[in-house]
């Protein structure tokens, strides 16, 4: 029987060419910004590994030197680029995507795309994500706000009762029928999509399928929720007119009204230091040590003896040469350092992942916010991925400058500062590997939003199924 | 044996009372014109027996069951025939019959029988299959009498289903209904067309303001004497 309608419904979808005509429009929307976005990821991922390269080719020429001049001297990380970044490049443009690496300081990556963006950036911008998350809603909108009421208003809703069938059948059928119409639209989008994930990702990053496949299926949650409302609006709407303009209401403050409002308290709730204001407050505390901790002197001092201590020189200072001496002061000058660093990072990132919660929770008013937060999060593109390419780089960071004051500490002598390491040293230091976070990392991060997501499926249909007790013949 | 048959049948809206208490019996063979000036109660008592709205009080019986308590199960034995018969304008008149008798729950039928129902019903062969957007309505009302033949309903509930039609389609209109009584099909059809109900009823039932005052057997009357009765209780 529900075959029955979703057949019947499939045909009239099929032969009306309003819905041919959105169909395709979608569906060519869909193929051109997977292309676009798809170009664009190529031409980015060689240019980050090209500078990549050149960083390291810059690092390892960079001629005899101190390494601790070295540290200080610096080197330049590149943020790689996902493989599903071209389906949704979620905040990617907004954040920095170079990263300088230097001794005594944790920077911020800088030079976001979109501060340079081109015409192709911007039309960029218009991801294959925003299509499914704005413009599939709609076609949704345009292909079901009508259901009920437009049975009624033809008649046929009377003559459907007359023959004994029950309304969640109808309901069921119809639903399938425009599960089917929309797979029609949405599949071959999915095959593209999949090859091009394929020709970007390949065997570098095993990850990609897994996520798409998640995305989909996620995706499926936010069409079906949609999909329920639809039905829903339409079943209790007095005429087609009314259900048009109730779910187009829907979606204009949800997709575009919430999202705006959702940041602005979120911004409002937890506040954010503003750069300058963090930078003075790390300097500060730099100068001075940890409020409530020891001034920097004494814990310079107690870092070293511990590190002096460690090695088992304690008390044979005496004995040791000046580099000796000067590497652990250098090392413990860092220990202090990354705990300060350490410190304030910290608090940024509590502030940073409470107002990414707060966000999530704005998704209960929205299930575009849902979505959208599902979608980056799995493409690896929201801000807790950005996080962990900075924690990693961090590492990094902290790893290579060690590295450096080890071997100052070991083969200086006693002219330190005379001392200067060669390209051996360079080529012997560690090199910097970003390992994107697995799939239950990405979808720990998600759990609000997933949860939030699925409850608006769930409302949503059980309001559609409800509706069904009392729709009007007439 | 009663096919369709009212009990003390009551439906007030808010105070206005749109049926004081309807008895009726309609046999299998049967034919019964119901009567009588817009708003004199004819649809209300069609839509009761077809469950599209619910009795104040009384029953309504289709087969023996009660309609409030199997509303879909009385379903099975009907079919139902509206002033216009709405059918889906994107499909074919084939389609929506195909369509309309799977879900009465027929299962899937022979499309060239079907064709066979729609040509038994007076459909031109060569409109089977265009969509229904280009059929006139007396084309439509014959789909609609092709899904109760193909359903094999036992009731016809027939709300005006000529009005609007031109002379000679009322005509075949009413042979259709004719074919079907001799089948032993129970008819209740509202009409204003006494010439019709004189044709076809085996009954006339002349209602107003909700009661039905008077119901009479065809065969004893003929077309002066129906419409003398009909103008005298229309008198106020």
């Amino acid at each position: 029987m529900i075959r029955l309608i979703a057949t019947k419904e499939l045909r009239e979808l099929a032969r009306d060419g309003r819905f041919r005509l959105a169909g395709a429009v979608v569906l060519v929307l869909l193929v051109t910004t997977l292309g676009f976005g798809w170009r664009l990821a190529a031409s980015v991922a060689e240019e980050r590994s090209a500078a990549q390269q050149a960083a390291e080719e810059s690092w390892q020429g960079q001629g005899d030197k101190n390494p601790h001049v070295a540290a200080h001297y610096g080197k330049y990380v590149f943020k790689p680029l996902g493989t599903l970044a071209f389906l949704d490049p979620g905040v990617d443009p907004f954040l920095g995507v170079t990263l300088k690496l230097e001794a005594h300081k944790q920077n911020l990556a800088h030079d976001a795309p979109a501060q340079d963006a081109t015409a192709i950036h911007r039309f960029g911008q218009l991801s294959a994500a925003s299509v499914l998350q704005l413009f599939v809603p709609l076609l949704l909108i345009a292909l079901g706000f009508a259901a009920w009421t437009g049975e009624r208003e033809r008649g046929t809703l009377r003559q459907l009762a007359s023959t004994g069938v029950s309304m969640r059948h109808l309901l069921l059928g119809k639903a399938l029928g425009l599960a089917g119409a929309l797979a029609g639209v949405l599949l071959p989008a999915v095959a593209v999509a999949v090859a091009m994930a394929a020709w970007l990702g390949g065997g570098a990053d095993p990850g990609w399928l897994g996520r798409l496949a998640l995305m989909v299926g996620a995706y499926g949650l936010y069409f079906g929720a949609m999909a329920g409302l639809v039905f829903f609006v339409s079943a209790r709407a007095p005429s087609s007119r009314h259900a048009l303009v109730v779910l187009v209401g829907f979606w204009s403050v949800t997709s575009l009204v919430v999202p705006r409002v959702a940041s602005d308290v979120a911004a409002r709730v937890v506040s954010l230091p503003a750069p300058a204001e963090f930078a003075a407050a790390v300097r500060h505390s730099m100068e001075n040590g940890l409020p409530g901790g020891a001034p920097r002197e004494e814990r310079v001092s107690a870092l070293s003896a511990a590190l002096l201590k460690r090695h088992g020189f304690e008390g044979a200072e005496a004995f040791m040469d000046e580099a000796m001496l000067q590497g652990i002061e250098l090392q413990a000058e860092a220990a202090f350092e990354d705990e300060v660093l350490d410190h304030h990072v910290a608090g940024l990132a509590t502030a940073l992942a409470r107002q990414e919660r707060v966000a999530q929770w704005a998704a209960v008013a929205s299930p575009f916010l849902a979505i959208r937060a599902v979608s980056s999060g799995l493409a690896g593109t929201d801000h807790a991925h950005h996080r962990a390419f900075q924690v990693q780089a961090e590492a990094y960071r902290r790893a290579l400058v060690q590295a450096l004051n080890d071997d100052l500490a070991r083969n200086a002598g006693d002219d330190v500062w005379r001392y200067q390491a060669g390209r051996a040293l360079w080529e012997r230091a560690p090199v910097f590997a970003y390992v994107a976070p697995g799939l239950g990392w990405a979808l720990d991060h998600l759990g609000v939003a997933l949860a939030v997501l699925v409850g608006w499926l769930a409302l949503a249909w059980a309001a559609a199924w409800r509706s069904l007790r009392r729709i009007p013949l007439f | 044996m009663a096919v369709l048959e009212a009990v003390g049948l009551r439906k007030a809206y808010d105070g206005f009372v749109a049926l004081h208490g309807l008895d009726l019996v309609i046999e299998a063979g049967e034919v019964f014109c119901l009567l009588g000036a817009n708003g004199a109660g004819k649809t209300t008592t069609i839509q009761l027996f077809l469950g599209f709205i619910e009795p104040t009080g009384g029953t309504v019986r289709i087969q023996g069951l009660d309609v409030a308590q199997h509303g879909l199960e009385t379903k099975r034995h009907i079919a139902y025939i509206p002033e216009n018969v709405m059918l889906y304008p994107g499909l074919s008149g084939l389609e929506n019959l195909e369509f309309f008798n799977q879900l009465a729950g027929k299962g899937r039928v022979d499309r060239a029988a079907l064709r066979a129902v729609l040509a038994e019903a007076g459909l031109q062969a060569e409109a089977i299959d265009r969509p229904v957007r280009t059929y006139s309505k007396g084309m439509r009302q014959k789909v609609g009498v092709a899904m109760a033949i193909a359903k094999g309903a036992s009731a016809l509930l027939l709300d005006e289903p000529t009005s609007g039609l031109d002379p000679k389609g009322s005509n075949e209109f009413s042979r259709l209904l004719v074919t079907l009584r001799d089948r032993g099909v129970a008819i209740l059809m509202a009409t204003h067309d006494l010439f019709r109900a004189k044709e076809v009823g085996t009954r006339v039932g002349i209602m107003k303001h909700g009661r039905l005052v008077a119901s009479l057997a065809t065969d004893e009357l003929s077309h002066a004497d129906l419409e003398r009765i009909y103008l005298e209780h229309m008198h106020d």
